[in-house]
């Protein structure tokens, strides 16, 4: 993370020194306040005759001198901010790229919820922290030395006993930081669990008034924010000790002072001024040991969150490019050999299971199978969205894992189960994977994914905005602009995840016939529920736990598969009839 | 953000106060009401409130009184009276250790006070929303009521836990001080205030200016959460269409952006404690340079220009406080603006007499008409009754109006007129509780818990016994899904589910409902990512269950609804045809061709 720092180190730098300059002239200032009373009111060397002018001329450098700190104190927050945003920005701007090259196996382990509060939360953690460190604590820092320089050069003595007290202080204050550190931890789980709560019911608000769980949900949100408040009031009390603590021991120096101060004007060692001006001094101090602690809240506070973003930084990406960069001959075939593949975050047991399968390109190729099978996961591994566990996957007769990681998703298009779309125009959403396509194009993809239907009669057409809270587009028509913009990438393999489900059967029958008649060439992969969806495959693959159970084409398979026909009596047995 | 039950929607939360819903300026422009609101969350704990002032007041005392008897120490020493400072010290002592404790019980007290506030707070907001309309979650981003929740409650608690004491002994200090002042001498007390003057006039204009920068980053940062929940949720289509390098731009361009406003709207912040600095110690030499002059000219004492000079520092530093946490202030009076503006939300109207024990289950829509928005009907004159104990099952194209019917049944959604009868009684006369709990629902996009999925499927039956869960699992296909998790039915469901298929989802969910026992089954889109195969045992094991009941069944898949007693096909808001499979299919309507579309675009 420090390595970010570059160009910013220098703001870094000039920040401490103009506060410097701030301190030093808060510094300066008692010592001409006391001239304007000493001799300016009081006349002390003047028969205790005042002198106005004096305390003019006095004023107006004194008033020279509180502007220049002024001005060294915005100069100071002026580059102690140049410094934190831009190094902020700097990593946050880092740990999106990372985020961006990572596999599906390491955002799953960060999970991307986590991965957000990361890049927006604690990026402000971090630069909060950044602007404590180089002002808050420089200050504070300069005041406390300045201070006990001070006291120290007005008397021995009364250094000795302010050098005796601060240990004191100093290890009280490291025992609290220390005691509530582990509290913040503890609290962020907290508040994730409060704000997933809160989440849950707003995301599921029609299950919650549908079971009327309300007072049940009550219930569990009750809990949660009385956790919450509880740690949050832990930490607060235990804080509520240190003030008051550190002030006790520092007033109680100040009482040693001045009897200690008492003995030595007595013996004829000091003057009561200088007595005087350690006190001041020491409430300097004092003020700097409060600031001390409430920085390092903020520091282990922001320590932590820097610790969640350099989890991000040191991640290296575990899908990383091959060296193969040229063409290939063939354009959309795909082999798996031998390929098995479990979730690295799963309980182990495989997913798929020594899978053998050809694909030749321009095949249509379907597959069918329940819930759970390991269709999405299939097809997951052509992209290398995952890396199979054992056994190899070929795209056009090149190992997935020898491509470019851009080449080979640029053979591939996949329509995803779960289409995601953008919250901004239909037409951005649909450019998407070719951002420069003409009107024309995109006006066939849209036809083609039967989508231009709904989009032409909507007042904006293309520029209409895909909104949220699902009242803008309903799943069918989600759907069918994710197939759109799949259709629009122009890609030799071209995969439909289970990404007509919320079609009507019509609608989608159009789809599959633009399919056959504008896409020959192109690999086509249906994974369905359906069996009117892939029924006119070259294809159809049956999967069951993990193995593909059969592979022929319709009528075949009917015929040899027991699957296949107990899946087609459950879906077209009446139909069927009419069909034939 | 961590658990999604709903990843669609979920995906484009828009941080934390989406552009969208962001309303320009957010002055608070009703600072008035909402300070009136926010001190009746004081008002409950009037006890605390009175025991904090209390405290405070010794400790501004005791604040008072040190410099004096310090002074007094030193004039002791000076005075060369050694043996009366013991008797000095040993008050000095006391006031200090009584402004110590005082100190802690304000620490302790303020820390008390603000969570039981905060605390009171969220169970509020909490109340209301799950209360609120689902009409008001449908049509508002979900980032954004999220974060009047977790942003906005949080700036109210770290400035009540922070700032409030030190705006209270603040405030009493300079009123304090003011009064001495004037009592000393109301000239020097009136330049004083100019500095006062200078200082509110200074930290009015100042915060206008910081207010628009901090609008803007505060917008710029909505954007750029956005674009991080946007991204990052839908990564997959981010990586499957090779477009991370245009996001990671998109990305560092509103960051700049961020950065820059950032740095200025900072700045501006962080200027505001060095200029009150130079306005307090002009504001010091004033009194020295008119004290003196008064004093030389006989006006005042030269001890009243000395105490002069100690009451401007002490008048200062609380200035000095209250202008900092001025802002802080601020940004919790807009963020309880917003909160309240939730709470001021009107919830559902949960009232009704009639109850439905007795309840058969017949439905009846009756010239209902419907519209989500005013202009854009989506229910035209609907009229349908469902006998009890019957299957009945809704088909049409998307945007047909199916689920509008299931929102208007469970009243999610009220009829614009028209009327819902159950049993002969308007629903609107059943309490709203008392018709949800005899219905049970299942949608397409899965809502899951992030608990074990005995605790989901216990959901919508929290006194089931585990027999019965057992029995809902088997009859829903789930149990043999869920015997393979290492731990069974304590599996955790993480991030809500996300670690199951959406078919898998839709089991759980099923199995859900059937263990509700409901009156009423309503399954919209319940098995769409289901195979048919399972879909099928799941039917077959309906049909027992729902016996005696009524159930009401979308669906695209025509297989889903081939077997219930009336098909109800819809087209744009109004009904088409109705009848059972075979009824419909030699009819040779709508419904024909919606089940040969099934075959003519294939059979070429």
């Amino acid at each position: 993370m420090f390595k970010l720092l570059k160009k910013y180190w220098f703001f870094a730098l000039l920040s401490p020194i103009f506060m410097f300059g701030e301190v030093a002239m808060d510094l300066i200032q008692p010592k001409m306040m006391r001239i304007i009373v000493d001799e300016g009111v009081l006349g002390l060397s003047n028969n205790n005759i005042g002198d106005l002018g004096l305390i003019a001329s006095i004023g107006i450098r004194m008033i020279i001198v509180v502007i220049l700190g002024g001005i060294s104190g915005v100069l100071s927050g002026v580059f102690a901010n140049l410094f934190s945003q831009q190094w902020g920005n700097e990593i946050r701007k880092a740990c999106f790229e990372r985020v961006m090259s990572f596999s599906f196996q390491q955002t799953d382990k960060f999970s991307t919820g986590s991965l957000v509060t990361r890049i927006t939360n604690d990026v402000t953690q971090v630069q909060n922290l950044a602007t404590q460190t180089v002002r808050g604590f420089v200050r504070t820092t300069l005041l406390f030395f300045g201070g006990i320089y001070c006291v120290t050069s007005l008397d021995l003595k009364f250094g000795v006993v302010l050098a005796c007290s601060l240990p004191f202080v100093v290890c009280g204050v490291v025992f609290f930081i220390a005691k509530a550190t582990p509290f913040f931890d503890v609290l962020q789980r907290k508040l994730d669990r409060v704000n997933s709560v809160v989440q849950e019911n707003v995301a599921g608000a029609r299950v919650v008034k549908a079971y009327v769980k309300e007072d049940y949900e009550r219930n569990r949100f009750g809990k949660a924010n009385k956790e919450l408040v509880d740690t949050q009031l832990r930490v607060l009390k235990l804080f509520a000790f240190m003030t008051p603590l550190a002030n006790l021991v520092l007033n109680i120096v100040v009482v040693v002072i001045i009897k200690l101060g008492a003995v030595e004007v007595e013996a004829g060692n000091t003057t009561p001024g200088s007595v005087m001006a350690s006190i001041t001094y020491l409430s300097q101090i004092m003020h700097s040991v409060l600031m001390l602690a409430m920085i390092f809240q903020t520091v282990s506070r922001g320590k932590a969150s820097a610790n969640r973003l350099n989890e991000i930084l040191v991640t290296e990406p575990a899908i990383a490019d091959g060296s193969f960069d040229g063409d290939t001959d063939l354009k959309g075939k795909i082999e798996f050999k031998n390929v098995s593949f479990a979730y690295p975050q799963g309980n182990g047991e495989p997913v798929l299971k020594d899978i053998n399968l050809t694909i030749n390109q321009g095949e249509t190729f379907g597959i069918l199978g329940a819930t759970g099978c390991g269709k999405s996961s299939l097809v997951n591994l052509i992209p290398r969205f995952y890396d199979a566990t054992k056994g190899d996957i070929l795209v056009d007769g090149v190992n997935v894992k020898d491509y470019k990681l851009k080449n080979l998703r640029d053979k591939i298009a996949i329509a995803l189960q779960k289409s995601e779309l953008f919250n901004t125009s239909i037409k951005e959403n649909i450019i998407w994977g070719r951002p420069n396509a003409a009107d024309a194009e995109i006006k066939t993809a849209c036809d083609n994914a039967q989508a231009s239907e709904f989009i032409n009669v909507r007042p904006e057409g293309y520029d209409s905005i895909v909104a949220e809270g699902g009242m803008s587009l309903s799943g069918g028509q989600k759907q069918r602009i994710a197939i759109s913009r799949a259709l629009l990438k122009n890609s030799e393999i071209l995969i439909f995840d289970d990404s007509t489900s919320a079609l009507d059967l019509k609608t989608e029958a159009r789809l599959y016939n633009a399919l056959k008649r504008d896409y020959k060439g192109v690999t086509k992969i249906i994974i369905a529920q359906r069996i009117a969806s892939v029924m006119q495959a070259d294809r159809i693959a049956v999967m069951e736990n993990g193995q593909i159970e059969a592979c022929d084409t319709h009528s075949n398979l009917l015929k040899t598969s027991e699957i296949y026909r107990d899946i087609y009596d459950s879906q077209l047995k009446d139909g069927g009839e009419l069909y034939e | 953000m961590s658990n999604e039950n709903k990843p669609k929607v979920n995906m484009r939360i828009t941080g934390m106060r989406g552009p969208r819903n962001y309303s320009a300026v957010e002055k608070p422009k009703e600072g008035k009401k909402t300070l009136m609101k926010l001190l009746q969350y004081f008002s409950k704990e009037l006890n605390q409130v009175i025991l904090l002032i209390g405290v405070v007041i010794v400790v501004v005392l005791c604040s008072v009184f040190a410099p004096s008897m310090q002074s007094k120490a030193v004039d002791t020493i000076a005075a060369g009276e050694f043996d009366r400072l013991s008797g000095v010290l040993i008050g000095m002592i006391f006031l200090y250790a009584l402004s110590c404790l005082g100190t802690l019980f304000q620490n302790l007290i303020s820390a008390v006070l603000s969570q039981r506030i905060v605390k009171r707070m969220r169970e509020d907001l909490f109340e209301k929303i799950v209360n609120l309309p689902i009409k008001y979650i449908d049509t508002h981003s979900h980032g954004d009521i999220m974060s009047r929740m977790t942003n906005d409650v949080e700036n109210i608690s770290n400035t009540v836990s922070q700032s409030l004491g030190s705006l209270v002994s603040g405030v009493l200090t300079i009123m304090g001080t003011v009064v001495i002042m004037l009592w000393y001498c109301w000239q020097l007390a009136l330049l004083s205030c100019s500095t006062v003057i200078l200082t509110v006039f200074v930290t009015k204009y100042l915060s206008k200016v910081m207010r628009g920068f901090f609008d803007k980053r505060q917008l710029i940062l909505g954007e750029l959460n956005g674009i991080v929940e946007e991204k990052v949720m839908g990564y997959k289509t981010v990586v499957a269409y090779n477009r991370q390098q245009a996001v990671i731009s998109e990305f560092e361009k509103s960051s700049d952006e961020l950065t820059k406003t950032g740095i200025i709207a900072e700045v501006f912040g962080s200027s505001m404690g060095p200029v009150m600095n130079v306005i307090n110690n002009i504001g010091f030499v004033i009194i020295a340079v008119f004290g003196g002059y008064f004093a030389i000219n006989g006006l005042i004492t030269i001890g009243v220009v000395s105490a002069f000079i100690v009451y401007a520092k002490q008048f200062g530093r609380p200035i000095n406080e209250i202008a900092q946490v001025y802002g802080q202030i601020q940004t919790a009076m807009a963020s309880a603006e917003r909160i309240f503006a939730v709470m001021d939300e009107k919830g559902e109207n949960k009232d009704g007499a009639a109850d439905m024990t007795e309840a058969r289950g017949v439905i009846a829509f009756k010239d209902v008409n419907f519209s989500y928005v005013e202009g854009k009907q989506v229910l035209y004159d609907f009229n349908l009754t469902v006998n009890a104990g019957s299957k009945v099952a809704l088909v049409g194209a998307t945007g047909s109006g199916k689920t509008t019917v299931v929102n208007l049944l469970m009243r999610f959604y009220d009829v614009d007129n028209g009327e819902i009868l159950i049993d002969g009684v308007n629903i609107k006369d059943i309490a709203i509780d008392e018709l949800r709990r005899n219905t049970a629902i299942v949608l397409q996009d899965t809502v899951l818990f992030s608990d074990t999925i005995r605790n989901n499927l216990k959901y919508s039956n929290l006194d089931a016994t585990d027999e019965e869960m057992y029995a809902a699992a088997e009859l829903s296909n789930c149990h043999d899904m869920i015997k393979h998790f290492s731990d069974k039915y304590d599996t955790m469901l993480t991030e809500g589910g996300q670690n199951l298929s959406q078919g898998q989802r839709q089991l759980l969910s099923i199995g859900r409902a059937f263990l509700a026992d409901p009156k009423i089954l309503i399954l919209d889109e319940a098995t769409s990512s289901v195979d048919t195969r399972t879909e099928k045992h799941i039917q077959d094991a309906m049909v027992n269950i729902m016996k005696d009941r009524t159930s009401l069944i979308i669906a695209h898949r025509l297989s889903t609804i081939r077997d219930a007693d009336m098909i109800v096909v819809m087209d744009k808001g109004r009904i088409q045809e109705t009848g059972n499979h075979t009824e419909l299919l030699k009819k040779k309507g709508k419904y024909y061709e919606l089940y040969m579309a099934q075959f003519e675009g294939n059979a070429t």
